[in-house]
């Protein structure tokens, strides 16, 4: 069965960072689309690494360019073989918060007419985000979300990092943040993801397996440090 | 305090909120879009006034009518959208109003592009509305160092009664970085410290005490009565405002000169020099105008300082205040791109070590 998962969530949650990842493990596997339907911001995205995404043999489909640095911020119609063709798995990576969702609410019906249990909708979480760092901020965006992008999110991923200066400390404390909004919303936490050394202290720590889900280990290829950052750009 | 993990634009936005700012005016553009987007979400959490203006002209003016009422107002933009802004901001300076202006300068001249740059030195320090006159003016080369400047920015705008410029590149506005972010400042304007506000006025009130807000000076004498105070409060900030960095300068013989986020590229370079036994530093000019043209002496004019080295984002603009502070002592060599294309460090090494080998 096709699996098609979609990730959504704060801006920064580090849901392009995750799909990627995603992509990467599933292209091992079989037959890989990842849909970059970031239609909010311009820097940081997919559509940057096309180069990457070919050598893993991933399929990668992105906005419409006008020039570089530029698109036309518009859907192109290569997103239909997402639903059409016959992947093994399907990745969409929307744009951040409910304006960044609003992108999916166009692929309603498809996405509905997918066989039942092949769709995953995903929020990623990031709780040292400054507008995704309570509670009742995760559950007003995650409400808003559902809202504008005609989805039911089927599963949290604790994601919160603090990019090159992550410690044990972002995992446990989104940990203890996602388990209360898990409890109210009633959505499962589905993955826990960080970089190794991260996820492997945290998982030493014997929380509730419940709350952590599946850890994931994620390689950064987004969001680099800046000396990492500025090499790149001599490549 | 706990880390958060912010876009500069956004971590700059919630900085003028936590300085006490509470009226927002702009209109969007990119690399900057981020910031009226955070002040439209937040500033009703606030109490506070967004106002999304029907072009930039309009914005600048609605801060030189907010400001000119004492409260803390700020508006943001980028390079061409400052460009729209001169006017208003050489009457702000004109009127002596205190206000906060972003520029988060991207590729030009005209539209350019939408990628990040540092071609708004001459605008910013050298004034790009009509008229002698000076904005305070900061080049921040981290998210939380633009954040720290913010939290001062208003007070010094406040002090000299005279606008701020933050002339941050696309870089600053778009990378996310872990930055701490102060405490709420508790902010009420207070009539007595700005007699100068318009705080409310009634008939009957003491006409000598009406304030009004003013860059109109028909007459000859008040014109020049009006600039030679305006100088002086220029000469005022010039001595007190000054603010740099040294990085390794101790020692260097090669001293490179740089601004925002270059200068952190220029670090690393150092850092790879000084492994390769090269003696090299840099000098970072914090606030562009007033810019430390001493401190830049004493740093470089100096026996064992070989040469300088000034690299921007641009086709060289700061490098004639290098030249200036150095007035001939040592050679300043340049090296810059514009359409914004970012030096490497990779770049930057090897001309230190052609300089070295003098070539």
């Amino acid at each position: 069965m096709k699996k098609v998962y979609v990730m959504i969530g704060n801006y920064g949650s580090g849901k392009t960072e995750l799909a990627l990842n995603f992509a990467i493990e599933a292209a091992k596997h079989g037959r890989t689309e990842l849909l970059d339907l970031d239609m909010v911001n311009t820097y940081f995205r997919l559509t940057e690494h096309g180069r990457m995404t070919r050598m893993k043999e991933i399929r990668l489909v992105s906005p419409n360019f006008a020039c570089s640095g530029i698109e036309t911020l518009s859907l192109p119609a290569e997103v239909a073989s997402a639903f059409a063709m016959d992947w093994d798995t399907v990745i969409f990576d929307a744009g951040g918060d409910a304006v960044g969702a609003t992108a999916l609410g166009r692929y309603h019906q498809d996405f509905m007419e997918l066989e039942p249990g092949s769709l995953e909708v995903f929020n990623v979480i990031n709780i040292r985000r400054p507008l995704a760092g309570t509670v009742e901020r995760i559950l007003h965006l995650q409400e808003e979300m559902q809202i504008y992008s005609r989805l039911k999110i089927t599963g949290m991923i604790n994601n919160t990092n603090l990019a090159q200066m992550t410690g044990p400390d972002e995992l446990r404390d989104g940990y203890e943040m996602i388990k209360q909004v898990s409890q109210i919303s009633g959505i499962p936490v589905k993955y826990t993801s960080g970089r190794r050394e991260m996820l492997d202290i945290f998982l030493s720590e014997g929380h509730d397996p419940e709350y952590i889900g599946t850890p994931i280990a994620i390689d950064t290829y987004m969001h680099r440090d800046w000396d990492s950052w500025i090499k790149g750009l001599s490549d | 305090m706990a880390l958060t993990l912010m876009k500069g634009s956004e971590a700059i936005a919630e900085a003028a909120i936590r300085a006490g700012a509470r009226f927002f005016f702009g209109y969007p553009i990119t690399p900057q879009t981020e910031i009226p987007e955070y002040m439209s979400a937040r500033m009703p959490e606030v109490g506070g006034c967004f106002l999304q203006a029907e072009s930039e002209v309009a914005a600048i003016n609605m801060v030189y009518g907010a400001a000119g009422t004492g409260e803390r107002v700020i508006t943001s933009s980028s390079s061409p959208g400052i460009s729209l802004k001169q006017e208003g901001i050489s009457y702000c300076a004109g009127a002596q109003l205190p206000c906060v202006i972003l520029n988060v300068m991207r590729g030009g001249p005209g539209l350019g592009n939408i990628q990040a740059s540092q071609g708004d030195y001459f605008q910013g320090v050298k004034g790009g509305g009509n008229g002698d006159y000076h904005l305070l003016t900061y080049a921040p080369s981290s998210v939380q160092e633009a954040i720290d400047i913010m939290m001062f920015a208003f007070e010094k705008a406040e002090k000299y009664r005279m606008p701020v410029l933050f002339l941050a590149d696309g870089i600053i506005a778009q990378m996310m970085e872990p930055v701490e972010m102060p405490e709420m400042v508790d902010f009420k304007v207070d009539p007595e410290k700005k007699p100068w506000a318009c705080t409310g006025w009634k008939p009957g009130d003491d006409p000598a005490k009406r304030a009004t807000i003013n860059s109109l000076y028909i007459n000859t004498e008040d014109l020049a009565v009006h600039n030679d105070r305006l100088q002086a409060v220029y000469a005022e900030a010039s001595a007190n405002e000054q603010l740099w960095e040294n990085y390794k300068t101790e020692d260097a013989e090669f001293v490179i000169a740089a601004f925002g986020t270059v200068a952190r590229i220029a670090k690393s370079a150092i850092d790879e020099l000084r492994e390769m036994g090269v003696k090299a530093g840099l000098f970072r000019p914090i606030s562009v105008w007033p810019f430390p043209y001493t401190h830049l002496a004493e740093t470089v004019c100096r026996e064992g300082v070989k040469a300088v080295l000034d690299v921007e984002v641009n086709e060289g603009q700061m490098i004639e205040d290098v030249k200036l502070a150095i007035n001939g002592a040592k050679p300043v060599e340049f090296l810059g791109h514009c359409g914004s294309q970012f030096p490497t460090t990779e770049e930057i090494k090897n001309k230190i070590l052609a300089m070295k080998e003098g070539k």
